[in-house]
């Protein structure tokens, strides 16, 4: 199968960095920018004077409470005297940020990106949830009240409802994801529970529960993306970017198929066709789905097309998505177990595959042979689907 | 149609909102703590790489490296001003406010303040020192430098 753009370049990740997840941190949004992205050039072995090119994803200002976030972080970031642009699909960010790390190499524009993820949750008082609520339509749903958990709920709801699935398969993914994260050294909500656990947290919005959910957190990610010739320079182990997908669904949520993503398999199908996978249930060997909520792991597992629609729940049952299955979903933990501060989430999940395909996750290494792999997000008015694939 | 047109917004159906968000809690960083600590004391920092100085001070340089917090002294000079005649909601001040980008010798960049000086004799290159409220009213803000005042003529 052919790729379906002309790339100029082919584009590597050859570095990682991530400061700690953490619910209040007091690094200000600029000095966890600068943690994250001095680790990944550290880990590359670069330095900033090596990068062309910066891109910073981020989601709303209201969050850090800085306005023009995007500049603000452009310092800490690496973006002095060098072109930056910011990305901002809400939710969808994390993946976002590498995607267009991607075009930038791919068209040849810039040899080497350094692509910064940043969220300062803990700013906003009492609480975030306080911004999200304006992400509602102001005239049909904002004076009924809602808040954000709504629209997971009732996708919950309608995903049990159409598959079949009982909340004690959906507590599967927390109990697995936050599991893992017992061997990530960043992660804020890593634990041992049991599905007993997420029945008897406390109930939020139904079927929504308290351990069904990832934590607040603040927390920065970042990557180095190069073009071939410096990859092949600078590591003998790049990790290539093969494909990459970008879809938005309806905007308005009321006129989507709640029980099912199709904003990420049209994202995927493009990521797919891009990287010349057929068929990723077969060809994809570790998967970081994104899992702010556990119920969305399996949404995202049929979306990316790793299981058949409503299949999901059953192979989880059955181990196929553990560390030690036959395909690894959420090995790092995930958002539900290493913490969830937006942009730098995404980032986060793709920085994992990066570790997990060049072998060097530790603990967190996932049992069998890897060499193709996928991330998604999802985000913005819930609508958008961002996809990564990458490869050895 | 514009609302504009209307004498009041109310004569239109609409809805009303408001951010609930109280307020922001913003935390002053690693370097920031360090800086607001430097305040309480008097002292005003600046960020040393290499050869290089920066005001003001931060955990890192322009050039991504890590830094060493530095106090600067004086003396301070105008880089450049502006006079404040009116506020945000558009009323006249009792009386114009000079504000100033403030630098120092062999230092980058500088800071933003007042300066207590008549705007008639307010000019660049203006040589000024900080006026710091009494020790125990400071709280480790910027604005427990009061404001600038030119340095007296001996």
């Amino acid at each position: 199968m052919k790729p379906n753009i002309f790339v100029k370049d082919k584009v590597a990740i050859v570095g990682a960095g991530l400061t700690l997840f953490r619910r209040r941190l007091l690094e200000t949004p600029r000095e966890l920018a600068w943690e994250a992205a001095r680790e990944a050039l550290n880990s590359a072995g670069l330095t900033l004077k090596d990068i062309d090119c910066i891109v910073v994803g981020s989601a709303p200002d209201a969050f850090d409470g800085i306005h023009m976030k995007g500049e603000y972080l452009a310092d800490g970031s690496g973006g002095f005297n060098k072109p930056l642009v910011r990305v901002f699909v809400g939710g969808g960010t994390g993946v976002m940020v590498p995607a267009v790390a991607w075009w930038h190499v791919a068209s040849g524009l810039c040899k080497t990106v350094l692509a910064v993820g940043e969220e300062k949750m803990s700013h906003a008082y009492p609480h975030p949830q306080g911004v999200f609520a304006y992400i509602w339509d102001p005239i049909l749903e904002r004076p009924l009240g809602p808040n954000l958990i709504w629209i997971f709920a009732l996708e919950m709801r309608r995903y049990m409802h159409v598959c079949k699935a009982s909340k004690e398969d959906i507590a599967l993914v927390s109990v697995k994801n936050k599991r893992n994260a017992l061997d990530h050294p960043a992660a804020q909500a890593a634990a041992n529970i049991t599905v007993d656990d997420v029945l008897k947290s406390e109930v939020l919005v139904w079927p929504v529960q308290l351990l069904d959910i990832s934590p607040v957190s603040d927390g920065a990610a970042a990557l180095v993306l190069a073009s071939e010739s410096v990859a092949r320079r600078v590591t003998d182990t790049p990790v290539w970017v093969e494909g990459i997908g970008v879809t938005t669904d309806n905007t308005h949520w009321f006129n989507r198929d709640l029980a099912y993503p199709r904003y990420l398999e049209y994202a995927a199908r493009m990521a797919y066709k891009m990287a010349g996978i057929e068929r990723p249930w077969k060809e994809i060997d570790v998967a970081e789905p994104y899992d702010p909520f556990d119920y969305k792991e399996l949404h995202h597992i049929e979306g990316l097309m790793l299981a058949r629609r409503c299949e999901a729940p059953k192979l989880l049952r059955e181990g196929y998505f553990d560390r030690s299955g036959e395909l690894p979903t959420s090995p790092s933990g995930g958002l539900l177990g290493v913490g969830n501060p937006i942009a730098a989430a995404g980032v986060m999940k793709v920085a994992e595959l990066f570790w997990q395909l060049r072998y060097e996750a530790g603990a967190r290494q996932v049992k069998k042979p890897v060499h193709k792999a996928v991330a998604n997000a999802w985000g913005d008015l819930m609508q958008v689907g961002t996809v990564v694939v990458l490869s050895t | 149609m514009s609302l504009w047109k209307k004498s009041r917004v109310v004569d239109v159906i609409h809805v009303e909102g408001r951010m609930e968000t109280e307020k922001y809690v913003y935390t002053p960083g690693l370097a920031g703590v360090k800086v607001a600590e430097a305040l309480i004391e008097g002292k005003i920092m600046g960020v040393r790489c290499g050869g290089e100085l920066y005001i003001p001070a931060k955990t890192y340089c322009p050039d991504h490296s890590e830094g060493e917090l530095v106090e600067v002294r004086g003396p301070w000079v105008i880089k450049s001003y502006t006079i404040v005649y009116e506020d945000m909601y558009g009323e006249k001040l009792d009386k114009p406010v000079v504000v100033a980008l403030l630098g120092i010798e062999g230092a980058r960049g500088g800071l933003i303040h007042y300066v207590d000086v008549d705007p008639d004799k307010v000019r660049i290159g203006l040589k000024v020192e900080p006026v710091f409220k009494p020790r125990e009213e400071r709280r480790g803000l910027i604005t427990d430098i009061m404001f600038f005042k030119p340095v007296e003529h001996s």
